[in-house]
């Protein structure tokens, strides 16, 4: 059997992956959307619409929902996968007993795997036997893109038709795709934002103004660089879409999840509350427990997120937090040495 | 490579590097870059007949590119340099004297320990004893060897010395594996005995001194189409020796590459066995000969003069003798490892030589490398990332595979017991440092405690330890320490004295320590960034 030139699929039917499959199908083309509800898929094929989310808006017609994976991917020039983090390995280990050479993996996901502190893409790789794997990330609220506003993404890849496919395939009149061969960069940038999101969540929350979201957004940049670098990114990568494009969006968009969670700490609330209110996985929450183990292990000094951290897991305040940052040792903005703030090994 | 291939192959790269350069300004560019390259290192040489009749060689060719109206004339051209080169490469090998060469050398190397001609080493067959008793070839053996009839194996070994490649040559010959082509410096040919083997074990020539792009792609292609031709490759994928004494970690991807060209090219020829095999192997040796001079070289600021050592330990055959004979009053071994098989794109081989997965699925490798009519083509920066991902794993088997022996076990533990004195200290100043000893008893419990870390190491598959470093205490392991490390080399590594030991040479234990260097044994904290830096940048 030979690959399928025009197939396209994404799997994973939440909100971005549904996203993403509007997107591409805008354009007339056929695009397969796995999903594991039968009851969302049927929805999509007859209704055209997800009742999970986005229920008012109409979806491309030429979206092909299935529960059945190997359907949906196999064949497949491009498969995008937007499942959860912490379903993403098994829905690739599934995936991979239909992959081929000669595929295009994509990851839509913005986390990292618990205890292996693994990249998406990674996974990808580890799972099937596909080489050309890459990510899509960048400022990116579903919401937005449904409407038809205009925004943009980046595919990052090693592989430069892998990008170019991609590319040629997710743009649209009102959808922009860069591309970015520092897959490292792209995908830490998407991920350990999330953390900094929280943050800025927390602000919110406590009713702080502007200046202090500008700090933290700053600031918060500054550290998700430092660590990316230790890990091999390339630091020009996070000043782009998927680095201050995507995190300005997540901390000051009231719709970003990771936001939400903020704002729920700092109000008092607990996190397993605010979780079931939300109803959708904030990855920013796992996040910040692999970038706590990181930074330890890569001896970077990440206070803002050090700090989620221990709101997140140490039952501290927010407003001790606060309290915390703002009380650390004056310092210059550009200075490198971090030596005597590292994070305490345990 | 047999007489028949030969002529073969001669034709088939020049043919590749004519086709190479296209028919515009690549073709002018081509020769000329390699006049302009070869004129320049010429004239560096010392002055003598040769050099007078090499630079007007050149300066001929020079007059004959000027002279040239159509692309065919300057093809022909190109090709005529093209051939030089090629023919200057490949090596004399024959398959009769490869098979005298390979039974004598154990012997030769035996008796070397006792400084004999040739001659007498002959006469003394019988009595002397053999190194095979020296070398261990262990890991995935049968595996590689049922490879080696389902396609062209290419063996990746990591590089410590010169003396790797005969070894090598000899254990796969003892091993049951056909003879194995492979570059070599010709530095490596300038030993008379040594040479003899080198060519005769199937190594062809390799002149790192000529830069000129033509004759760098002239070697490629060469083992390009000797794994066309089924003829099993040695490569060393670090490039040159190990300057740190670590296990290399970044690897030269241009010749490993040739691996996926071929095996691109035998697709598209309909070849029988198109399939290519890596098989890394991981050497270790409780000493190694050059130690001192690669250590030094690494150290050494100017890292110009970094590829090309001429003058070291390998061209003393005293060096080597003594060097053998320490190997064997130490009762010491030289471990070759065989790795996991691996296809060109760094995925898994079973011995049935199909690539799998990581899940252990069988991967059908030619989609990797169809065009839209599927149809298998090389894509230049494609295959660069699949070797790039080759590369990666290769690294991974090389850490795996290794063994730790004593004179490890000591280095390390010794030399991050004295970086922990003097943590803040810059790298160099600390080589440099007298200062330090340390307390005999705790450095028996340190060696004790770092062994235990490293069989935890090996009972998760990530290293391996040598067996006579098991069950015996702290003290015992830190006097065999003692006793390896202070017996081969000029200069004194480690000494006791008293209840103390103190390091006497820290640039031989640095050397020793990183041999451990990449399994996280080290405390992340007393590494110094510049260290760090400069072990990528000389192994890239």
């Amino acid at each position: 059997m030979t690959l399928d030139r025009e197939k396209v699929a994404v799997l994973g039917s939440g909100s971005f992956g549904t996203t993403v499959a509007h997107v591409i199908a805008s354009t007339g083309r056929t695009c397969w959307l796995w999903g594991r509800d039968a009851e969302v898929t049927a929805a999509i094929n007859e209704k055209h619409k997800n009742p999970r989310y986005f229920s008012d808006r109409a979806l491309a017609p030429t979206i092909r929902a299935t529960s059945e994976l190997e359907e949906a991917a196999r064949n497949a020039q491009v498969v995008v996968v937007a499942v959860a983090s912490s379903a993403f390995r098994e829905v690739t280990k599934s995936l991979g007993d239909f992959v081929t050479g000669d595929q295009i993996l994509l990851s839509a996901t913005k986390g990292l795997e618990p205890r292996t502190h693994k990249r998406m893409s990674e996974i990808l790789k580890e799972e099937t036997c596909a080489k050309k794997v890459g990510a899509v990330s960048g400022p990116n609220i579903a919401k937005e893109i449904l409407v038809g506003q205009p925004a943009a993404t980046v595919v990052a890849s090693r592989f430069k038709d892998a990008i170019e496919i991609s590319a040629h395939l997710l743009s649209g009149p009102r959808f922009r795709v860069y591309g970015n061969s520092d897959l490292v960069g792209v995908e830490l940038a998407g991920a350990l934002k999330n953390v900094i999101a929280i943050a800025s969540g927390v602000a919110t929350g406590l009713e702080l103004g502007d200046n202090t979201r500008s700090l933290l957004i700053t600031r918060g940049l500054a550290e998700i660089q430092r660590l990316g670098v230790k890990l091999g990114a390339d630091p020009l990568t996070f000043s782009g879409l998927a680095g201050i494009g995507d995190l300005f969006v997540t901390c000051t968009s009231p719709l970003s999840r990771n936001h939400r969670v903020g704002a729920g700490l700092a109000k008092g609330e607990k996190l397993p509350q605010i979780l079931e209110r939300l109803g959708e996985v904030a990855e920013g929450v796992n996040t910040a427990k692999v970038c706590r183990e990181l930074m330890v292990e890569k001896q970077v000094a990440m206070p803002i997120a050090e700090s989620v951290y221990k709101l997140l897991y140490e039952d501290l305040s927010a407003k001790d937090v606060l309290e915390d940052l703002m009380t650390r040792r004056q310092r210059y903005e550009i200075d490198f040495d971090y030596s005597f703030e590292m994070p305490a090994r345990r | 490579m047999r007489a028949e291939d030969k002529e073969r192959a001669v034709a088939e790269v020049v043919a590749r590097i004519v086709a190479a350069a296209g028919d515009g300004r690549g073709l002018d560019a081509a020769i000329a870059d390699t006049i302009y390259n070869e004129r320049r290192r010429i004239e560096k040489e010392r002055s003598s007949g040769g050099r007078a009749a090499a630079l007007e060689r050149w300066d001929e060719r020079r007059r004959a590119l000027l002279a040239t109206n159509t692309t065919d004339e300057k093809k022909a051209l190109l090709a005529k340099i093209a051939e030089d080169f090629a023919r200057e490469v490949l090596g004399n090998f024959n398959p009769k004297v490869h098979r005298f060469a390979t039974k004598l050398l154990p012997v030769a190397l035996s008796g070397l320990l006792n400084a004999m001609s040739p001659v007498r080493i002959v006469k003394n067959f019988r009595q002397l004893p053999s190194v095979k008793d020296r070398l261990i070839v262990d890991g995935m053996v049968d595996e590689a060897r049922e490879l080696k009839d389902r396609g062209t194996l290419i063996v990746c070994p990591t590089h410590l010395s010169n003396l790797d490649s005969i070894v090598l040559g000899y254990a796969f010959y003892d091993a049951g594996f056909p003879p194995l082509t492979y570059g070599a410096g010709l530095n490596l040919f300038t030993n008379k005995l040594i040479s003899y083997f080198m060519h005769n074990l199937g190594a062809y020539k390799v002149d790192r001194r000529k830069t000129a792009a033509v004759y760098k792609d002239v070697l490629k292609e060469y083992a390009t189409v000797s794994l066309e031709y089924g003829y099993h490759n040695l490569f060393f994928p670090g490039g040159t020796r190990s300057r740190s004494g670590a296990i290399e970690s970044k690897l030269k991807l241009g010749l490993l590459g040739c691996g996926l060209r071929a095996y691109i090219n035998n697709l598209r020829g309909g070849r029988e066995k198109p399939n290519i095999y890596v098989i890394p192997v991981t050497i270790t040796s409780e000493l190694v000969l050059e130690a001192e001079t690669l250590v030094d070289d690494f150290l050494k600021e100017t890292g110009q003069s970094r590829y090309i050592i001429v003058d070291d330990e390998f061209s003393q055959p005293s060096r080597i003798v003594s060097f053998l004979e320490r190997i064997f009053e130490l009762d010491a071994k030289i471990y070759i490892t065989l790795g996991q098989p691996l296809d060109p794109f760094g995925n898994n081989v079973r011995r049935d030589g199909v690539s799998v997965d990581a899940r252990g699925r069988p991967i059908d490798t030619v989609r990797y490398v169809v065009d839209q009519d599927e149809k298998p083509i090389p894509v230049k920066a494609r295959d660069e990332e699949y070797t790039r991902e080759l590369g990666n794993q290769l690294a991974i088997h090389f850490h795996r595979n290794s063994t730790v022996m004593g004179s490890h076990l000591i280095a390390f533990a010794v030399y991050e017991a004295l970086r922990e004195q003097q943590p803040s200290q810059d790298l160099y100043r600390f080589l440099r440092s007298t200062d330090g000893e340390l307390d005999f008893a705790m450095l028996a419990k340190r060696v004790e405690q770092l062994r235990s870390r490293i069989e935890m190491l090996a009972s998760q598959g990530k290293i391996r330890v040598d067996d006579r470093l098991r069950g015996k205490t702290g003290d015992e392991l830190v006097m065999a320490g003692l006793r390896s490390l202070s017996q081969y080399h000029k200069r004194l590594v480690i000494e006791r004295k008293g209840d103390k030991v103190v390091a006497v040479d820290r640039n031989l234990l640095y050397y020793y320590r990183n041999r451990l260097l990449g399994f996280g044994l080290e405390e992340p904290n007393a590494r110094p960034e510049g260290a760090s830096a400069r072990l990528q940048q000389v192994s890239q």
